[in-house]
């Protein structure tokens, strides 16, 4: 069962990985003008080389053994990065406000979270498919699975993560059967945690960030220059961008974050309208052919786990996108793929490591 | 294709029909969720692109503007009076600060400033604000300067600048003719003449300063550079550079200031300093070769700004140091008048030089009775004596045959009552009575006593030091009205030379030059005479003509009687002197009115005897030539 089978690689999906493949590469020759200050490779630029290599290993090794295997482990998995989630807040500095890194920096089991509690939701529901819902009660199993490790990410005061695996595991809502009225109470139970949320969980910069959307122009020196910076930086893009490091907004560093969280905004300046069309191409054209993968699967599980692996990729990507482009608040969520940051890279191949996997043992043998 | 491939697929055995019809619903909003952001990349990169994109160059391309060094203000011998110097000034970056509470306590202990008001200042702004640098200093003194450079490599956030500072060499010397500068004001700015100014310029604000302003300014130029978030010039695009101001040759000679001012120092170390005003003219010409008012301040405490405080204080000072006595201060001419009323007696023929009055030491007019200074009286005198001893009895008989009216038209022909256009500004008129002057002033008759007062230049009669200096020198000239001159020449930065204004005539003096001639004989009888009242102003190997004059403050009631130490400093007589010389040929007029300083000769007459002293010292070397081709030029002046 650990051998590869000629099959298996005659049915590898070259697609997929190509996709995967152009992302992260033009992730890194943006990252380098990013960080460009000679003509040397920047620290930064070297050490996601490095990510991508230790990410790809991690892909191959992952492809290697049928995913179905990995169901049976859902459980421990999930259980290793709730005890990893609840090390870093015994044992990990708190960096930026947050506690969320492990190993002097190395990693962010909050990354790692996604993946273990995307393979435990696709067990659940590959399990009790879906169904209509007669009592919320139905749904106490999966709400547990995702709260636990949500909550210990919040208690890392890592708002955007949280929010982030959150959106991921909402993902499934789509698989159950919920009649309207239920959505109701949903709706009025979600309103009321909102406005709760706002009023005692979220510190005042968080506050002002969100009200930045509304009007960035309210405090353009402090917490709305991140949002206008980077309005900025990408509208001076025009159709055709201003080519490969001539960005001004860019070079001249007015552009806070721009090698993580603004890293697309970099790319829509130096390359234009064009250029990050371009891109989100690239990522739309992946995310289906992920739900591709999805519906392909030769199993329920297979199916679950790669609905949930494009939900892992796309709602950091709304968020991010839509962060940048000024249509939601600043959260600091990096573009996966794209931005630098080996923990959520390796994270992320090991995710398409998974895709790939359900898709090339998508016939029955 | 991908979204049809998801639809149109082949179905594989494990997945059911609906959880199909879940992807798809997946896969439309995917699909929304990009065509939303695909229609904001286009809202902001092609319909706002061009908009953005200034404001993306706004945020990088900076016109920095090159200061043009002020041009310089020297004597007429090229002696500096102003010149600008670097200031030395020290800033910090909040962004670029390291180990923060290090390196401000550390840069507090260089610039003896306290630690935890440094940090105050500096704060601990947010956002784009940590790239505002906070200015710490402007103006370091020179330890503190080099404490600072010194340490600088251990800072990092602190930076230091140098920026023009204006520098007025002999600090309060010759400080109302040159001014000071300052920030312009805010009505100046909302004035078209001042249209290429901008907010935070500096612009002469009185004085020399002021007045040749378009001459010192220079025109800035400007550097268009490329800067980082930071404010760190990255590449310079392209550059105007800065055309520095012209230089201001004055007229003034600067000993002969200095000379004049030292003479209202006190008298004691730690004393009062005098007050009062001098004016020396070239006769010849009008230039302006001195002119002091006291007390007066120092300019370079204007040149950084100056706080409000400071201001209140120099403005409401009870010596009002900022006003420029010599233009704008008006006092009765009292004694000094006296030559032009001779001038009008001997030019009406309402006296000949040799027609005698006797002066029992009073004259009694109407009821009232008016006093001599002298109480025994100077006997039988003529005009040259009457002149030369100052006698009033002699003037108020005098007056009261010429009437007030003809007095006026000759005071008027040596130009008082008028300003004399002095390019300085802010000058006063002063007031030559007459009937019709009263008629309309005060709606009231004029009375034949006030033309006694008027006769001995007391009563309404009000003059500047500057105007009675113009007038004595068309009695020294010869009957010439000159228009005080400033500036000599203007020096561009290029090294062109523009000439300043030619001596301007305001006209002749309606006194003939006979006329003249014996009332600048008996000028000199008032400095060598037997009871001449000027003897003070006698210097060894020049003839010397001059007058004295002592002007009531208050009504003679007041202090009559008193000794003059006895009499409250405030209610002492005015001392004036007016003072010509060499006699034969005229070179330097000189006046000062020495304010409360009692008795004319006594007051006044040091500081002439000094000014004259210092003019004709013979050059010793290293002593700037006097000006060999001035007297040609004015000869010729004069001759015309």
């Amino acid at each position: 069962m650990f051998g590869i089978d000629r099959r298996l690689l005659q049915n590898f999906d070259w697609m997929l990985l190509l996709l995967v493949i152009a992302i992260v590469a033009v992730g890194i020759i943006n990252l380098a003008s990013a960080t460009h200050v000679d003509d040397a490779l920047t620290g930064e630029v070297r050490r996601q080389l490095f990510s991508v290599g230790v990410g790809g290993i991690a892909m191959v090794s992952v492809l290697a053994i049928d995913y179905r295997h990995y169901e049976r482990f859902a459980t421990a998995a999930l259980l290793v990065c709730i005890a990893l989630l609840a090390a870093t807040l015994i044992f990990a500095p708190v960096i930026r406000g947050s506690q969320s890194w492990l190993f002097g920096g190395r990693l962010q089991p909050s990354e790692l979270a996604k993946l273990g509690l995307v393979i435990a939701l696709a067990r659940y529901f590959h399990r009790n498919p879906p169904g209509e819902i007669r009592r919320l009660r139905e749904l106490a199993r999966p709400v547990l699975i995702t709260a636990v490790p949500v909550g210990l990410i919040v208690m890392q005061r890592d708002m955007g993560v949280a929010l982030l695996t959150l959106l991921i595991a909402s993902t499934y809502l789509v698989f159950t059967r919920i009649p309207w009225r239920s959505w109701i109470g949903v709706a009025v139970v979600g309103i009321a945690a909102l406005i709760t949320l706002w009023m005692f969980a979220l510190a005042p910069y968080q506050q002002r960030r969100i009200l930045d959307v509304v009007d960035p122009g309210r405090d353009p020196l402090s917490s709305g220059y991140q949002a206008i910076q980077s309005r900025i930086a990408i509208g001076s893009g025009r159709l055709l961008g201003t080519g490969y490091r001539a960005g001004t907004q860019t070079q001249l560093r007015f552009l806070p974050t721009q090698h993580t969280d603004f890293a697309f905004s970099v790319l829509a300046e130096e390359w234009g309208f064009v250029g990050s069309c371009a891109v989100l191409s690239l990522y739309l054209i992946l995310l289906l052919w992920g739900l591709r993968v999805a519906r392909n699967s030769k199993d329920g599980f297979g199916a679950m786990l790669a609905v949930g692996l494009v939900g892992t990729i796309f709602w950091p990507l709304a968020v991010n996108i839509g962060m940048v482009l000024g249509l939601a608040p600043v959260i600091g969520v990096p573009l996966p793929l794209f931005s630098y940051g080996g923990s959520a890279l390796v994270t992320s191949l090991v995710g398409f490591g998974l895709l790939l996997n359900i898709s090339m043992r998508r016939y029955v043998f | 294709m991908p979204v049809e491939n998801v639809g149109v697929g082949r179905l594989a055995a494990g997945v059911d029909a609906s959880i199909v019809n879940r992807l798809m619903f997946i896969a439309a909003f995917i699909v929304l969720t990009f065509a939303v952001f695909a229609v904001r990349l286009f809202q902001l990169q092609v319909v706002e692109g061009e908009d953005l994109g200034n404001r993306a160059r706004r945020n990088s391309v900076r016109t920095v503007r090159l200061e043009a060094p002020r041009g310089d203000i020297v004597d007429r011998f090229g002696r500096e009076l102003a010149t600008t110097r670097p200031a030395f000034g020290v800033q910090v970056m909040p962004a670029e600060l390291r180990e923060r509470e290090l390196t401000l306590a550390a840069l507090a202990s260089l610039l003896d400033l306290d630690p935890s008001e440094l940090s105050e200042r500096v704060g601990t702004p947010k956002g784009r604000r940590r790239f505002q640098s906070v200015r710490i200093a402007r103006d370091l003194p020179y330890d503190s300067r080099t404490r600072v450079e010194s340490h600088l490599y251990a800072l990092p956030g602190v930076f230091t600048d140098v920026s023009p500072r204006r520098y007025y060499v002999g600090g309060s010397l010759a400080a109302h003719v040159l001014g000071f500068t300052g920030e312009i004001q805010i009505e100046q700015l909302e004035k078209r003449s001042f249209a290429d100014y901008r907010s935070g310029d500096v612009i002469g604000q009185a004085g020399v300063e002021g007045r040749f302003e378009s001459i010192l300014r220079g025109r800035a130029g400007g550097r268009n550079v490329v800067v980082d978030v930071a404010g760190r010039v990255d590449e310079v695009l392209d550059e105007v550079e800065a055309t520095p101001g012209g230089t201001v040759v004055l007229t003034i000679d600067r000993d002969l200031q200095r000379v004049a001012e030292d003479g209202f120092l006190p008298d004691v170390i730690g004393g009062e300093e005098k007050h009062g005003a001098v004016v020396v003219l070239d006769p010849r010409n009008g230039d302006v070769l001195a002119l002091v008012s006291r007390p007066a301040f120092d300019p370079n405490s204007f040149a950084g700004g100056i706080d409000s405080a400071s201001w209140k204080r120099l403005a409401e000072s009870e010596g009002r140091p900022l006003q420029n006595r010599a233009l704008a201060g008006q006092y009765p001419p009292a004694s000094t008048y006296k030559v032009f009323v001779a001038a009008a007696g001997l030019e009406e023929g309402a006296i000949s030089p040799d027609d005698r009055l006797f002066c029992p030491g009073f004259f009694r007019h109407g009821r009232r009775i008016y006093r001599c200074w002298k109480r025994g009286g100077h006997g039988s005198v003529n005009i040259h004596e009457a002149l030369a001893r100052s006698c009033d009895v002699f003037f108020y008989q005098l007056g009261l045959k010429l009437g007030i009216d003809r007095m006026a038209f000759f005071a008027n022909g040596f130009h008082l009552g008028r300003r004399t256009g002095i390019a300085l500004g802010n000058e006063s008129a002063g007031i030559v009575p007459t009937r019709a002057w009263k008629e309309r002033r005060f709606g009231e008759v004029w009375l034949t006593g006030e033309t006694v007062s008027a006769s001995i230049g007391q009563g309404y009669n009000l003059t500047t030091p500057m105007q009675l200096a113009v007038a004595y020198a068309a009695i020294a000239n010869g009957g010439t009205v000159f228009k005080p001159r400033i500036l000599l020449r203007q020096a561009g930065p290029d090294g062109t030379v523009e000439q300043g204004p030619e001596p301007e005539s305001l006209g002749k003096v309606p006194v003939s030059p006979e006329h003249l001639a014996s009332i600048t004989r008996a000028l000199e009888g008032v400095v060598y005479d037997q009871g001449g009242t000027g003897a003070r102003a006698r210097i060894p190997g020049v003839r010397v003509a001059g007058k004295t004059g002592t002007a009531q403050v208050v009504h003679l009631k007041n202090t009559e009687g008193l000794e003059e130490e006895e009499i409250p400093f405030k209610f002492r007589d005015h001392g004036w002197f007016a003072a010509f010389a060499p006699v034969e040929a005229p070179e330097i007029v000189v006046v000062v009115l020495a304010e409360h300083g009692g008795h004319g000769s006594s007051a006044a007459g040091p500081i002439v005897n000094a000014v004259l002293s210092r003019y004709f010292k013979s050059s010793t070397p290293g002593e700037p030539p006097r000006r060999p081709e001035a007297s040609e030029e004015a000869a010729r002046v004069v001759r015309n």
